[in-house]
């Protein structure tokens, strides 16, 4: 026995009872509750029969209860085989399986980059041309492509959306931004009478994309949900021709030294290379036509601003297009001969970006060759403000209910966007 | 002095009806002289029963002065505001419940007859050339997509738990059925096209029916009428501009009975609250899709089937869609029918028609409901022979 006196082991007791370990340090958790006197007594020392060494005690563990003169019976320290999920730890980086040395700079849904869409260009190895392609935009002015009383009906969904689907007097972002996409999309819809191959698209949600490339030795990857996505069943043609495409090669990325290009991406050495589109194989819609970012937060800060907003659209874009070009045409490094065009709108509820992707080559590592190519038309407001209630100045209605400002060249681009590729 | 009392007495007239009828009296004769008299005109004003007296005569002048003032009312927005303002102990009834036989209840509650199968088609017009075949194999293939995708092709994040997938699946899939079949289905009905599709988004109606004689409390022993309010959220909903077409005429008399429940409300299970009266019909009334076409309604998971098979209840399987149906489709239709401006006092002129789908992912029922009334107050009631209609399917004839 180590301490032979009953005083020195009383005085061990009571360390371990105040949350003290053996060698008197605190051990974690330490704070015990309870008040002294409702605490549980610590169990009672072992009898003196065990520390004789070769005796086997008997004791009335088989009779199950007590009885006196024989030895109280130890049971060794009760193994639970299971941990609830509460109070499971996971284990230290470097014993997951998925562990690797090299890290992966990761881009999800809540990444803000610093440079916005400079950095997201360098990323993707992609060359930025303003404005909508002209192939689209001739959708968008064709008269034949219009919706009869396009303008009332849009101004009908704007004030659905602001005014009209809930019974609070002021409608809050989280509820308008929502329902403004569906509905316009369920505007642009109705034109399935006159283009039939409308039909052949349908929409999802929460589909886990995952892509990773290597850009001049570091290794990123974009991983996530964006939100809700159309697929359909055939690919949307390419918009530059081979000629703009070669032209590209002479295009040289902006850099902006001393920032490097992976802030604002999670590091991290816990990730897997496997592609992933967020649709197993089979799947009938396999063509991404069409991402919709929200960004439908109440307060300000929460949400993203313009330029991030780009950034995230142009990087959730390429990584669909990578994902499907991977799939057709497997994972070597090449020049495609067909690119794959994936477009996006992000928008808040007021100001809408409009994004279209070409995906020309997958020889991402270097800065030199053919790069690839995105249009982009950004800070596009359907309409200025949006007046709930009416601005009364002196017993007169100054400003009515409803949009001031509005533009309806907007929902022409929106539409074009959605009919591209069906008409 | 004589202007200075003339003057009293105008100002004072507005609230005192005998001195302006008296003052119209004597007017009268002077205009319609030169006329021949068609009436005799009275040399008296009306004798009515005081307005502030503690008697049922003067509270029945005070109820139909209230009347008239919904009745003069300019606006729809302010009809619903003086009929709802104000706010007193009221039975809130859910849609979607657990409680035995609660589709007899409602059925009670709203003056509803329940037919089984589909209503009788519309008689087919000469004069319009014959509809394009349905394609059955595009539309199958197209909900066999929506099924297949939530169910099997769609990676998420997580592996979804059992008590989970209801609302990450199947109300995922909902969504995308009801979009893909209406998208589909619009070149044969141009009102789909142009139709505004809600998801989630709220249905209330408040309305009044039977009376009580008040148990405790200050007004005991007096009569009261017995309120309801239904707060609904459909999966999802389509609305058009233009009313669906009746499925039989206004005063259609079914031999069916109307069950009569002996209890009161509060036996069903059914409880007292006293919150916001609230008329909704997912829009307000300025929008101009403002007539109902079809709602989708999810089961949640505490009425699914293997559960009521657990707790022996295998009959209140078709109760629980029934009910869902009955107490949603009449929340809407009775929404949409005040929202044209009528009420229990100016009861509707032409019926108010919608269809619901109830479904718990796996087995669907198609619900067609027409409104035939909307007095259902114990004094417009008296006397009102047409009832409300509600058709519906069994479930396990569509399972999917």
């Amino acid at each position: 026995m180590a301490l032979a006196s009953r005083s020195a082991r009383l005085a061990l007791a009571r360390l371990g009872r105040l949350g003290l370990g053996s060698c008197g340090a605190p051990r974690r958790g330490a704070y015990e509750w309870g008040v002294r006197s409702t605490r549980k007594p610590e169990p009672p020392p072992p009898d003196r029969v065990y520390e004789i060494p070769g005796l086997e005690p008997i004791t009335y563990a088989g009779k199950m209860h007590f009885m006196p003169g024989l030895a109280r019976p130890v049971f060794p320290p009760w193994d639970p085989d299971w941990t609830p999920p509460k109070f499971r730890r996971l284990p230290p980086l470097h014993e997951h399986p998925l562990y690797k040395d090299q890290a992966c700079y990761v881009f999800h849904q809540r990444c803000r980059l610093l440079e916005g869409v400079k950095q997201a260009l360098w990323l993707t190895k992609t060359k930025l041309i303003e404005g909508l392609p002209e192939k689209v935009l001739s959708l968008a002015d064709d008269p034949r492509n219009h919706i009869e009383n396009q303008d009332e009906c849009v101004l009908n969904v704007i004030f659905h959306a602001r005014l009209w689907h809930s019974t609070e007097d002021i409608p809050k972002r989280e509820t308008y931004c929502p329902v403004i996409v569906d509905s316009l999309i369920q505007l642009c819809k109705s034109q399935i009478l006159k283009h039939p191959s409308l039909a052949r698209r349908i929409c999802a949600q929460n589909n886990m994309l995952s892509t990773t490339w290597n850009r001049e030795s570091t290794l990123i990857q974009v991983h996530g949900s964006s939100g809700a996505q159309l697929n359909a069943k055939d690919p949307l043609p390419p918009i530059a021709s081979q000629e703009e495409v070669e032209a590209t090669k002479n295009h040289v990325l902006e850099t902006f030294y001393p920032i490097s290009p992976t802030v604002g991406l999670q590091e991290c050495n816990v990730y897997d290379v496997n592609d992933d589109t967020g649709f197993r194989e089979g799947y009938p819609y396999p063509y991404p036509h069409t991402l919709y970012l929200l960004e439908s937060a109440n307060l300000r800060p929460h949400r993203f601003q313009p330029d991030q907003l780009r950034a995230k659209m142009i990087l959730f874009a390429f990584g669909n297009a990578l994902a499907q070009a991977r799939l057709l045409y497997g994972n070597d490094t090449k020049v495609l001969e067909q690119p794959v065009v994936v477009q996006s709108v992000g928008t808040d509820g007021r100001v809408f970006q409009f994004l279209v992707l070409q995906l020309n080559t997958t020889d991402l590592a270097s800065d030199e060759g053919v790069k690839n190519l995105v249009w982009i038309d950004s800070d596009q407001l359907l309409y200025e403000h949006f007046w709930c209630l009416p601005v009364v100045r002196r017993k007169a209605v100054v400003e009515p209910v409803g949009p001031t400002g509005f533009q309806p060249e907007t929902f022409r681009k929106f539409l074009a966007l959605y009919l591209h590729g069906a008409v | 002095m004589a202007a200075a009392r003339c003057w009293r007495l105008v100002l004072r007239g507005s609230g005192l009806s005998l001195h302006t009828a008296a003052e119209a009296a004597v007017k009268a004769p002077e205009v319609t002289g030169p006329d021949v008299a068609a009436a005799p005109v009275a040399r008296y004003p009306p004798v009515v029963a005081s307005l502030t007296a503690d008697s049922k005569a003067a509270r029945q002048r005070r109820v139909e002065r209230w009347q008239a003032t919904v009745h003069a009312a300019k606006s729809v927005d302010e009809k619903l505001r003086i009929l709802t303002k104000m706010q007193f102990m009221k039975y809130v009834v859910y849609p979607q419940t657990f409680a035995l036989n609660a589709d007899r209840w409602y059925q009670s509650f709203t003056k509803t007859v329940f037919l089984s199968g589909l209503p009788p088609p519309p008689p087919a017009r000469p004069d319009t050339e014959p509809a394009p075949a349905l394609d059955v194999v595009a539309l199958r293939d197209a909900a066999c997509d929506c099924l297949l995708q939530e169910h099997f092709f769609l990676r998420r994040k997580k592996r979804v738990p059992l008590y989970l997938e209801h609302e990450a699946i199947t109300s995922p899939f909902l969504d995308q059925l009801v979009a893909s079949l209406t998208g589909l289905l619009s070149a044969r009905n141009p009102a789909l096209a142009n139709a505004a599709l809600d998801c989630k988004r709220p249905v209330h109606f408040y309305w009044l029916r039977g009376e009580e004689i008040i148990s405790h409390g200050h007004r005991k022993g007096r009569v009261d009428a017995l309120r309801y309010q239904i707060n609904d959220k459909p999966h999802n909903q389509i609305r058009i501009s233009k009313q669906l077409p009746e499925f039989v005429p206004l005063d259609y008399s079914v031999p069916v009975e109307i069950p009569v429940m002996n209890c009161k409300p509060d036996k069903l299970p059914l409880f007292k609250r006293q919150y916001e009266n609230t008329i909704f019909i997912g829009t307000k009334t300025a929008d101009p899709h403002c007539y109902g076409h079809t709602q989708f309604h999810l089961l949640p998971d505490k009425l699914k089937r293997e559960r009521l098979l657990k707790q022996n209840c295998a009959d209140q399987i078709e109760v629980v869609f029934r009910a869902n149906a009955i107490a949603s489709l009449f929340a809407w239709t009775g929404a949409q029918a005040m929202y044209q401006g009528f009420w229990s006092e100016a009861d509707v002129t032409r019926p108010f028609v919608s269809q619901g789908v109830i479904t718990d992912g796996k087995y669907f029922s198609f619900f067609c409901y027409q409104l035939n009334t909307l007095a259902l107050t114990a004094q417009a009631d008296q006397n009102n022979p047409r009832k409300n209609i509600c058709w519906g399917t069994q479930s396990p004839s569509c399972g999917m």
